[in-house]
């Protein structure tokens, strides 16, 4: 980590290890007018010392060297700092010399004698090479960071459900069979199956999302129509509508809306779009489900009466376990992947989804999939699971 | 000595508070429940309880290190035992919470589920201990 840390100011400091006088001056001379510092050494031993102290981008270091040799040198450096270039030079060049260098760390390989242009172009590409490595390093490191970040959050988001749970045990049996006891248990062990349910809820949207990602889940694609699919879906919806006061209907005025598709995908994907309108709406308010033909697509609607969502929230909705503001002291159900799901689903169909919100008057989500063209829609309505 | 102390608990989780408001009431305690950082400072300054449990992972991730150092901040929290509950106990450094309870300014730490007798053991402790001496310093 430390030694990521400090090559993000890449150095341009070049160390020279050479026994040849002549030929460190040379190189000093030419990598310094191309304004590179340089330090350099007369031998091995010195020169690992001078490394480590220096920490250079890059070594340029002659293979034949009495005391520690060329390739011992190549050796160590890499243990002090995988990431600095070496640059091997030698007036003893054989292919059988330059596979060892290169197999022992080496970037490339320069046989004397060589012109200065020669030295200061495989300089200038073997420091360019080493700030795509460090950029990719630093790249990996910043997603497991995320990754371990994620999975805590997880966690978290899996342990919340079962400590309230846990919690609601505990203080009943303390409890016994007092009246307070008699009072509550009725009210909490109600809120342990909520809590439970959504726990498991939960767990199978993770296991979803895990699918999705790992694209095992949308692989079969059969002709589906979507007018006959989505209303099939919103009847599906009509008690938990009644329920919250919230009218469904939807416009579907082309004569078809064929996609190809799996069907259990394209269902989690309104499923969510339609139970989060519901959700999200207010008594009195509606759930809308437009179509519309466009040229290669088709596009559908959900769009909602509810208290809309927030412009500063918008970019995030499609993100993980995020979740708007909540009311003080009230829970909004749901895990908090539905959003996320829905976006996979879309993009590994070939579509999109999109989100326009106004706060306060409601959303609306826009699905937009490949349509599936003339001649090829063989199956039925809802095709086959 | 304890018994009638105000505690106020920070917690998103309406069920967890309310679990842990039923125990604590029981145990003699009055309890007020806030539901996320802000209130819950709002309600300390108000309402100076004698302890103030916090729950460190709300929903705005660590928030709840930033109310423990709002608390502390406070002049009328500034002193009020501060118990911290969070379901990451294992996790805590992968959020760079050092383990040591000063930095943060907390009194306790205590896992989530919490368990009951060590919680009202805690804040026996913590409401029995002497008052700090204004500018001594902490040891």
């Amino acid at each position: 980590m430390g030694e990521v840390e400090e090559a993000r100011a890449v150095s341009e400091t070049v160390v020279v290890i050479d026994d040849d006088d002549a030929m460190r001056l040379a190189c000093r001379q030419i990598l310094a007018k191309s304004g590179y510092e340089v330090e350099e050494f007369a031998d091995g031993s010195r020169g690992l010392d001078g490394i480590g102290a220096v920490r250079p981008g890059l070594v340029v270091v002659d293979l034949k060297m009495p005391g520690v040799s060329g390739l011992d040198v190549i050796g160590r450096i890499v243990r002090i700092d995988p990431t600095i270039t070496i640059v091997v030079i030698t007036g003893y060049a054989t292919i059988g010399t330059a596979v060892d260098a290169m197999k022992a760390g080496a970037y490339d390989f320069l046989p004397k004698p060589f012109s200065p242009d020669e030295l200061r172009l495989i300089v200038r590409r073997g420091f360019e090479r080493r700030r795509l490595q460090l950029a990719s390093r630093q790249c990996e490191m910043d997603r497991e960071l995320q990754r371990r970040r994620f999975v805590t959050f997880v966690t978290h988001q899996l342990k919340t459900p079962l400590v309230a749970v846990h919690q609601y045990l505990d203080v009943l049996r303390r409890m016994g069979d007092g009246a307070e006891a008699a009072a509550r248990r009725g009210e909490w062990l109600d809120r342990c199956l909520a809590r439970t349910e959504e726990l498991q809820h939960l767990i199978e949207d993770w296991l979803m999302l895990a699918r999705l990602e790992g694209g095992t889940l949308v692989r079969q694609r059969v002709p589906l129509d979507l007018k006959a699919v989505l209303p099939e879906m919103l009847a599906g919806y009509q008690q938990l509508a009644d329920a919250r006061q919230v009218a469904l209907a939807y416009e579907l005025p082309d004569e078809s809306y064929p996609i190809r598709g799996d069907r259990t995908c394209v269902g989690v994907l309104f499923d969510n779009l339609i139970a989060n309108a519901i959700q999200y709406n207010r008594p009195g308010g509606t759930v809308r489900v437009h179509g519309a033909r466009a040229p290669g697509e088709v596009v559908i609607d959900v769009v909602d009466t509810g208290r809309g969502i927030p412009a500063d929230a918008l970019p995030f909705v499609f993100d993980e376990f995020y979740r708007g503001h909540q009311p003080e002291g009230r829970r909004i159900e749901g895990t908090g992947l539905g959003l996320p799901i829905c976006r996979l689903v879309a993009t590994a169909m070939g579509g999109t989804i999109d989100v326009e919100s106004t706060d306060g008057a409601g959303s609306t989500f826009r699905v937009r999939l490949p349509l599936l063209e003339d001649g090829t829609d063989g199956a039925g309505p809802g095709g086959e699971p | 000595m304890t018994a009638g102390a105000h505690i106020l608990i920070v917690d998103d989780d309406p069920d967890f508070a309310d679990a842990l408001r039923t125990m604590l009431t029981g145990a003699g305690y009055e309890v007020t429940v806030a539901y996320d950082g802000r209130a819950g400072v709002a309600a300390a300054r108000r309402a100076r309880p004698d302890a103030i449990l916090v729950d460190v992972m709300m929903e705005e991730r660590t928030a709840g290190f930033f109310t423990v150092q709002e608390l502390r901040r406070a002049p009328e929290t500034a002193r009020t035992p501060i118990v911290v509950i969070s379901a990451l106990y294992a996790q805590v450094e992968e959020f760079q919470v050092p383990p040591d309870p000063r930095w943060a300014g907390h009194d306790a730490f205590l896992p989530k589920p919490v368990d009951s007798d060590l919680l009202l053991a805690r804040l026996a402790t913590l409401l029995t201990r002497p008052a700090p001496v204004p500018g001594a310093p902490e040891e």
